[in-house]
């Protein structure tokens, strides 16, 4: 190589322009891949099953795309530091109680009540986050024990007993529907997707989120102070789940203790397989946003089109952890092909 | 030498535990005279025989360095197929048990061989394995209740063998038993553990990893399928939710008892102590009237405090070894 | 009489490198063969290809006179070949014994252990290797130097008659390698041959009778005698020529005062009484062996690991540096890490993610509000300069190839702007020309008053940059020397140092 060689590469090193070309980034991205599945679910059923393109089926459909894309983002939040939160649906469901205790015995307006229970989310994601970064056990037995305590805390108080006389604006949002079949419940996902996106992209926050989780120690010893970054990360985490219980506060108009199931346990599912089948690397450092958005789409019109076909609502479950049995099958080989290429 | 002394009882993983477990008896029945009554201690000793093989399922799965969270879903499974073969098709029980245990080590060794075959996290697998399993259970039962559970199967759970303890104990001391050989005489426990403890110098040294983590799920399964089949004894009828509430208490037993969850090192004594400290606190809630839900909270409190005492003592059992080098 | 092992005309390519290019290497029973080379020369490939871990693209490996195909290391045990891994290789709760028996320790998977029969069996490899320990205790509580005999007594109990050891004396105090050495010579005249990878070329020449160098994946010699060699001739095998006398002027002393003082410093790592200074616009150097505790006391000064006496000072001010990022955003201090893949870049992610993380807090605007081109504003000027070559900014680093890496693991700390940069061992895994050119970024750093403290175990490159050399030893300042580049006289001295005490 000579000196001009040099000089001209670096020269030519393109500043904005230079990303790979769309074409490229397209066929790699697995977010295609999703979009493709997508259009074949919906054309197939749409052609084969009538009831499918009602309106009250797409605004239905629509609304669980919403919420599962929630609690999706609440566990994407956390994957991106290659741990994880079980308790994403123990906080969840706190908040929301705590929300419905707010409107119904505290008497606090709306307009607080809801921010006050997002950073109630926030603050157990805190508790976790911190045992987690000052313990350095791993956030699997750290989330479990919390994922206990936290049900267990909100049971006692609540004595299982729901919250039902909200204000009717809860349920009225959950109900509201745009042009008659898109849920507010979806299109307030999609702003929290939007906003996500930019966190990760335009912030120093959100960079400092993917740096430490993708390599730690090299993070940390570039000046990312990666304990707090971690923290901030089960934050986020709890925010979301949070604000995913108070989506299905408003579908359902109650706070109801077992929304998310034993100890939360059901969100568990599609807190993983959203961001999964999304492309987000179970090992951290890199974040899918409407991956995950599209992952939820996915299995909520497979699903609602299989219960349409009348298989039974029973054998759906066993089908979606074959769903997410496949994601991570495609996810390993993906961060193969990385690997091969030579970017991890 | 008084260090190794010290060194030696730290390290010991059952002492701890037993103390509790003791302690607690002593303070409970001290305040509530009526907690050592025969059929409190039956109650007690069925409980732990049934929670005990959960928590070996997942002893043997930390010991390996993984986790199982399809436990209770593969019990869940063994137990209403347990009901439904001796309900709907008149399997004599004998025959029942073990095709529930076979189906049993099959499920887990299906979650083992995909996770030795793709190296994918034992976590998210198994995960996806809960939800086969468990749909597959609604699916058959559509969450109903088998209740043509033959009598000797419901004698066998709620009978007493002597006194105040349950025909129950019997499986549960057997198996016990052979975990604890296996993980300390049979060349497949012991590779279990080396996996767990540095996998990359077993896998140099020869040791079939792939096999050996299949062996593993497998009699984690089958542990889990014995605990549900002893399940339905106990309560009479095969139950779709059987299985549901074990994850939590399946790995607080073990890390009670002084597993250390990056595996490699487990101990069937403290694991029993750890299953003997969560029964007398449920117990002991039952007894003093408390609301049972409490329970969950001291069961994620008893984890942490574990976790917490395990890394303490990894810290000064090599601050020690530090000192004498 | 045929060679015990005989690796004849190996090539192995990796996506984008040639590791090795048509090399052989012979071993004969009864002797000791020394494999040499730098950091990259292909050693480790070398032996990962004998070993089974990778298939040779062309070439064959011989055992005893007949060719053998090694899939995986199990193969290359049965065949004969043992191996003593840089990283160690035991199950720490185990017993030295079932380490030691551990593919041994049944016929089949349910078989019941006979611990009398394991224990028996392993008592007797270790008397062979004099090690008077009882083998029942579990080898977390051995020593290192323990451990490594135990690994020696494992490779041997699988009637290995090659042995290979790929650094076993790294982490050895000398006594200790004298034992190893002891082991070795009568595990040769057993008739065992024995591979003997190793950076100190002291230890070479006193137990190696034959030697193989790598060059850049290629023979610089293949399997020759050790006699009438002398350590010049080895050297210069290894980096191509001769040991060069540096052909920089001993630089004027900076009259600043000094930017960082260490007085008295102890750390929880297990550095004791280290007392030195870095001026701005002088290039320290930190010379050690591997284990000698300077990239920890890089550490220590970032803050990373926790001080148990004595003083920091920045800029004349005691200060308590607690995390690396106070050590960078409030005193300006960078590391740039000898663990390239580990802790320098994050591979996942663009050139542009790397090479901005040190300055995304400074450059945010308000809510941490962060485009790219703000960071390409403050980025880009340093990788024209540093002459990256990359297709484009926004390409994954991992592509990269290691020089292209490894400026940019040091532009990340110059748009930084620090005045102190900590340099540990730049030149590994690069080519020759990088790293000349890192050699004069270096010193224009200094020139333009940045205080460098540069740790390097490459003599040549420790000699043609540092301005002053701190010899370091155990976790301990052993001396100074003040480098006036004549080649001889500081080596000299700077080995005085590491030996003197050593040998008391």
């Amino acid at each position: 190589m000579t000196p001009s060689d040099v000089t001209n590469t670096s020269d030519a090193m393109p500043i904005a322009a230079g990303r790979q070309s769309l074409v490229q980034r397209l066929a790699y991205s697995s977010e295609f891949g999703l979009v493709l599945l997508i259009a074949l679910a919906v054309a197939l059923f749409a052609s084969t099953l009538p009831g499918f393109t009602s309106p009250f089926s797409l605004f239905t459909i629509g609304r669980q795309i919403g919420i599962d894309t929630m609690i999706g983002l609440a566990m994407m939040a956390v994957i991106v530091t290659g741990g994880l939160d079980l308790s994403v649906g123990a906080i969840g469901v706190c908040s929301a109680m705590a929300f419905g205790w707010l409107m119904e015995r505290a008497g606090v307006p709306l307009y607080m009540g809801i921010p006050l229970a997002v950073m109630f989310g926030a603050g157990l994601g805190f508790v976790n986050g911190a045992v987690v970064v000052r313990s350095g056990v791993h956030s699997f037995i750290i989330t479990l024990a919390s994922m206990s305590i936290f049900f267990g805390i909100m049971i006692f108080l609540s004595q299982a007993q729901a919250f039902r006389t909200l204000p009717p604006e809860v349920l009225g949002f959950g109900k509201m529907r745009f042009g008659g079949l898109v849920s507010a419940l979806l299109v307030f996902s999609l702003i929290v997707c939007a906003v996500l996106s930019a966190l990760y992209r335009f912030t120093s926050l959100g960079r400092q989120m993917l740096a430490a989780g993708a390599n730690p120690r090299a993070a940390e010893i570039s000046g990312v102070r990666t304990g707090r970054i971690f923290i901030a990360c089960h934050m986020l985490t709890g925010a979301l789940a949070a604000t995913a219980g108070l989506m299905i506060t408003a579908r359902t108009g109650a706070a109801v203790p077992s929304m998310a199931g034993h100890l939360g346990q059901d969100w568990l599912l599609p807190a993983f397989l959203a961001p999964v089948l999304g492309g987000t690397l179970l090992s951290g450092g890199r974040v899918a946003v409407f991956g995950t958005f599209l992952g939820a789409a996915l299995v909520n019109i497979i699903t609602s089109g299989l219960l349409l076909m009348r298989v039974g609502e029973f054998w759906i479950q066993a089908f979606l952890g074959l769903m997410l049995l496949a994601a991570v099958l495609t996810d390993r080989a993906r961060h193969k092909l990385l690997q091969r290429r030579g970017m991890i | 030498m008084a260090n190794n002394v010290l060194t030696r009882a730290f390290d010991n993983d059952w002492i701890g535990p037993a103390l509790v477990s003791v302690l607690a008896i002593a303070v409970i029945s001290f305040f509530q005279p009526s907690f050592l009554t025969p059929f409190n201690i039956f109650v007690l000793l069925s409980a732990v025989a049934v929670n005990m093989l959960v928590a070996l399922g997942q002893l043997v799965i930390i010991g390996v360095g993984q986790m199982n969270l399809a436990l209770g879903s593969i019990g869940g499974l063994v137990a209403i197929s347990f009901g439904a073969m001796m309900e709907l098709w008149g399997f004599p029980p004998a025959a029942a048990i073990v095709c529930g245990l076979m189906i049993g080590a099959a499920a887990g060794m299906a979650s083992g061989f995909v996770i030795a075959r793709t190296g994918i996290s034992a976590f998210i697998i198994t995960l996806a394995g809960l939800q086969i399993f468990k749909g597959i259970n609604l699916g058959i039962t559509e969450a109903q209740p088998f209740y043509g559970i033959p009598q000797g199967v419901k004698d066998f759970g709620n009978l007493s063998l002597i006194g105040p303890i349950p025909w129950l104990v019997v499986p549960t001391l057997i198996a016990s038993i052979a975990v604890w050989y296996l993980f300390a005489r049979l060349r497949i426990g012991r590779y279990i553990l080396a996996i767990g403890g540095n996998r990359n110098a077993a896998e140099l040294s020869g040791i079939n990893v792939n096999a050996t983590v299949i062996w593993a799920h497998a009699i984690s399964g089958l542990l889990a399928a014995a605990a549900g089949i002893m399940l339905v004894a106990r309560l009479q009828l095969g139950h779709p939710t059987i299985g549901d509430d074990w994850l939590i208490s399946s790995f607080a037993a073990p890390v009670i008892g002084g597993a250390i969850l990056a595996g490699g090192h487990v101990s069937v004594p403290g694991t029993f102590f750890g299953v003997v400290i969560i029964a007398i606190i449920t117990q002991a809630l039952v007894v003093f009237a408390i609301d049972p839900f409490v329970v969950q909270i001291v069961l994620g409190g008893l984890i942490l405090w574990a976790v917490g005492i395990n890394r303490l003592r990894e810290v000064r059992v090599s601050k020690l070894l530090g000192q004498k080098a | 009489m045929i060679e015990a092992l005989l690796v004849s005309h190996v090539s192995k390519s990796f996506p984008g490198v040639r590791a090795l290019d048509d090399v052989s290497l012979t071993l004969s029973a009864g002797s000791i063969h020394a494999l040499l080379g730098e950091n990259g020369a292909g050693k480790s490939t070398l032996i990962k290809i004998i070993t089974g871990i990778h298939k040779p693209d062309t070439g064959e490996v011989i055992v005893n006179g007949k060719v053998v195909h090694l899939a995986n290391p199990r193969q290359a045990g049965a065949a004969g070949i043992g191996v003593v891994h840089q990283e160690r290789n035991l199950i720490p709760r185990f017993s030295i014994a079932e380490n030691i028996m551990l593919e041994r320790l049944g016929r089949h998977d349910l078989s019941a252990i006979n611990y009398d029969q394991i224990h028996a069996e392993a008592t007797k490899w270790l008397k062979l290797l004099d090690l008077d320990i009882d083998c029942r205790m579990p080898v977390s509580r051995l020593s290192v130097a323990q451990m490594q005999l135990v690994e020696i007594g494992k490779a041997l109990s699988l009637q290995s008659r090659v042995l290979l050891l790929d650094e076993p004396t790294a982490s050895l105090t000398q006594n200790e390698s004298k034992v190893l050495f002891r082991v070795l010579r009568k595990l040769a005249d057993d008739g065992v041959a024995l591979c003997f990878v190793s950076h100190k070329l002291e230890e070479v020449f006193e137990i190696c009778d034959t030697v193989t160098v790598l060059r850049d994946g290629r023979n610089a010699c293949e399997s020759r005698s050790l006699k009438g060699l002398v350590r010049a001739d080895v050297v210069k095998m290894m980096i191509g020529r001769a040991e060069r006398i540096s052909q920089r002027a001993p630089r004027p002393k900076p009259d600043a005062a000094a930017y960082l003082e260490l007085k008295g410093y102890a750390s929880a790592a297990g550095h004791k009484n280290i007392s030195l200074a870095v001026r701005p616009g002088e290039i320290l150097g930190l010379y050690g062996l591997v284990g000698a505790g300077r990239s920890e006391l890089a550490k220590g000064i970032l803050g990373m690991t926790r001080r148990t006496s004595g003083e920091v000072l920045v800029a004349g001010r005691p200060t308590d540096i607690g995390s690396a990022a106070d050590a960078l955003h409030q005193h300006g201090v960078g590391y740039v890490s000898e663990d390239r893949k580990q802790e320098g870049l994050i591979l996942l992610h663009s050139v542009l993610g790397n090479v901005g993380i040190t300055v995304w807090r400074k450059i945010a605007a308000s809510f941490g509000f962060l485009r790219d081109y703000t960071v390409i504003d403050h980025t880009s000027p340093v990788l024209r300069k540093l002459e990256v070559k990359t297709p484009s900014i926004h390409q994954v680093i991992g592509n990269l190839s290691g020089g292209n890496q490894q400026k940019v693991s040091v532009a990340k700390w110059i748009a930084a702007g620090v005045k102190l940069l900590i340099i540990d061992e730049p030149s590994v895994g690069i080519d020759i020309k990088t790293k000349a050119y890192l050699h004069d970024l270096i010193h224009e750093l200094a020139e333009n008053g940045t205080a460098v403290l540069l740790i390097t175990s490459d003599m040549p490159e420790m000699v043609d940059v540092a301005d002053r050399i701190v010899v370091m030893a155990g976790f301990e300042v052993r001396g100074e020397v003040e480098n006036d580049r004549n080649y001889e006289r500081v080596s000299r001295a700077i080995m005085g140092y590491i030996h003197e005490r050593k040998a008391a």
